[in-house]
């Protein structure tokens, strides 16, 4: 510990909604305090990518008591979570392999669920797709986006820009009129 | 904020070295309103052994909406084992003697989003969780109580009673009641908080079986009375501009500070309230900051701390240096 410690801020910075692992690809560690696991994995994308990172939370975690779930899409992900807590106890962990899209809409049924973020860990193989909501119309756009972008909104064909901000309840990001002042 | 002006207006003494105190406006009427769980800074004048005032902080036993009058159960600690003075001076008190206090502050709140909360209080240590009950009871939120307390020494044992329907029963043996604890710990859906508020040495305990259960840290809570004795620490050497001086083994920065003329504001002088922080410079080697104030990313910035608890840590040439920038 110095007392010039600061130049480590961390970054990108830790008071934005958006989570570290969904602006780049990054895997979380499994938490060894943790009783049980579930450990869901999302293969609607890199199938290999997504395997290689449960493969090494299977190892890290060998001798845990493990519910390991295969999912083919974030709605199954979704299901296999809520199922899994239904009976759960404080001491549950919960990993989710796959696109940073996937990772956030489960994240999102955790939260509900009533997980705490130390309760939860991501291994991310893809951030290229972002779900964006329209504040306008409500509807979700998916499309590949980076933070920022504008992209035409799927219900209302608004201009919407992709804004910093992700909905721990939904994993959506916010989207709105970028062209308000001059449409 | 400013201090309130408040007068005694009941006492309860039926519980052996357990003094009930009520507070109220000294014309009546409403009192500022505070969250379950908070806690109230009387002003202790000094005289009567104790060298200096002192600021100590009682748990509010109410709930704390719209109050007319704050209500405190305080432990009487002895100054000759070690305590600093103020549960006695409480424990002098009359009706209508004058008191001020600051507003109550909370750091120890029920957490909102929490389905279900998991309390455990040794001792006095059941204060704020009468409080939090209360709170629990009028929301209709599930609560569950473990209460450790010496055979007919316990505290607010009516409210305890009513508050729970009668189903928390209070141990009296520390080890029936951890026993009960890693049971409960286990079984606990999803949603749910810990709270703890006790002796240091019992909240340790609460802890690290929480861990051992695999509870993460976000879910776990705990109210300090104030920190044990501190270790007196290695000497170290302090900057403010172009002054030079050497804070002794066994004396506080903010002691130090004070011998050297500078007005430090300060309130508890334990490292719970956060007045007497200071800014530090890049000269600094490196803080030990054992204070309860700073969150974890403050005190990994290295570039402040409370000048009642925290010391200077040796850089790798061995020099300690703490640049205070006032």
């Amino acid at each position: 510990m110095t007392g010039t410690a600061t130049e480590s801020a961390p970054h990108p910075p830790h008071y934005t909604s958006v989570p570290d692992w969904s602006r780049e690809p990054l895997v979380q560690p499994v938490d060894p305090l943790g009783r049980v696991h579930t450990v869901i994995e999302v293969v609607d994308g890199d199938r290999v990518a997504t395997r290689a990172v449960v493969a090494g939370w299977l190892a890290a975690l060998a001798g845990a008591q493990v519910r390991h779930h295969t999912c083919e899409d974030t709605s199954a992900a979704v299901a296999a979570l809520e199922d899994d807590l239904v009976a759960a106890r404080v001491g549950h962990r919960v990993l989710v392999a796959g696109s940073a899209d996937a990772c956030l809409a489960v994240r999102a049924a955790g939260v509900r669920a009533g997980l705490a973020d130390d309760e939860m860990g991501f291994g991310v193989v893809s951030v290229a797709t972002r779900t964006v909501w329209c504040v306008h119309c409500s509807a979700a756009t998916v499309a590949e986006l980076a933070l920022d972008d504008v992209v035409a909104c799927s219900g209302c064909t608004r201009n919407l820009l992709v804004y910093p901000h992700v909905s721990r309840r939904t994993g959506q990001h916010l989207g709105f009129m970028v062209d308000a002042e001059e449409a | 904020m400013g201090r309130l002006r408040l007068v005694v207006a009941g006492i309860d003494d039926t519980v052996p070295a357990v003094r009930r105190l009520v507070l109220a406006a000294p014309q009546g009427g409403e009192l500022p309103s505070y969250t379950p769980g908070s806690h109230l800074v009387l002003d202790v004048p000094a005289g009567a052994g104790r060298e200096r005032a002192l600021a100590n902080a009682y748990s509010l036993v109410g709930e704390g909406l719209h109050p007319s009058r704050y209500e405190i159960a305080v432990l009487l600690c002895d100054p000759h084992g070690g305590a600093a003075g103020g549960s006695a001076w409480v424990h002098t008190l009359r009706t209508g003697d004058p008191v001020t206090a600051m507003p109550p502050r909370s750091s120890f709140a029920p957490v909102q989003a929490a389905t279900r909360h998991l309390l455990v209080a040794a001792g006095i240590g059941i204060t704020p969780l009468v409080s939090h009950l209360r709170f629990h009871a009028r929301w209709g939120r599930e609560a569950e109580l473990l209460y450790l307390h010496r055979a007919g020494r316990g505290a607010l044992l009516d409210e305890v009673a009513e508050l729970t329907g009668g189903v928390a029963s209070p141990f009296h043996d520390r080890a029936d009641l951890l026993s009960r604890l890693r049971e409960r710990l286990l079984d606990q859906p999803i949603g749910t908080h810990l709270y703890t508020c006790g002796p240091t040495g019992f909240m340790d305990l609460v802890v690290s079986e929480a861990q051992e259960a695999g509870w993460p840290a976000s879910r776990i809570h705990l109210e300090h009375f104030g920190l044990d004795d501190l270790d007196p620490g290695e000497p170290f050497d302090v900057t403010v501009g172009e002054r030079r001086f050497e804070v002794a083994s066994g004396v506080s920065l903010l002691e130090a500070m004070e011998q050297q003329g500078y007005a430090v504001p300060n309130l508890c002088r334990q490292g719970v309230c956060g007045e007497c922080r200071l800014d530090l410079g890049p000269a600094t080697t490196g803080v030990w900051h054992r204070d309860l104030y700073l969150t974890d990313d403050d005190k990994a910035a290295g570039d402040c701390a409370m000048a009642c608890v925290s010391r200077a840590l040796p850089a790798a040439d061995g020099r300690s240096h703490l640049e205070v920038s006032l």
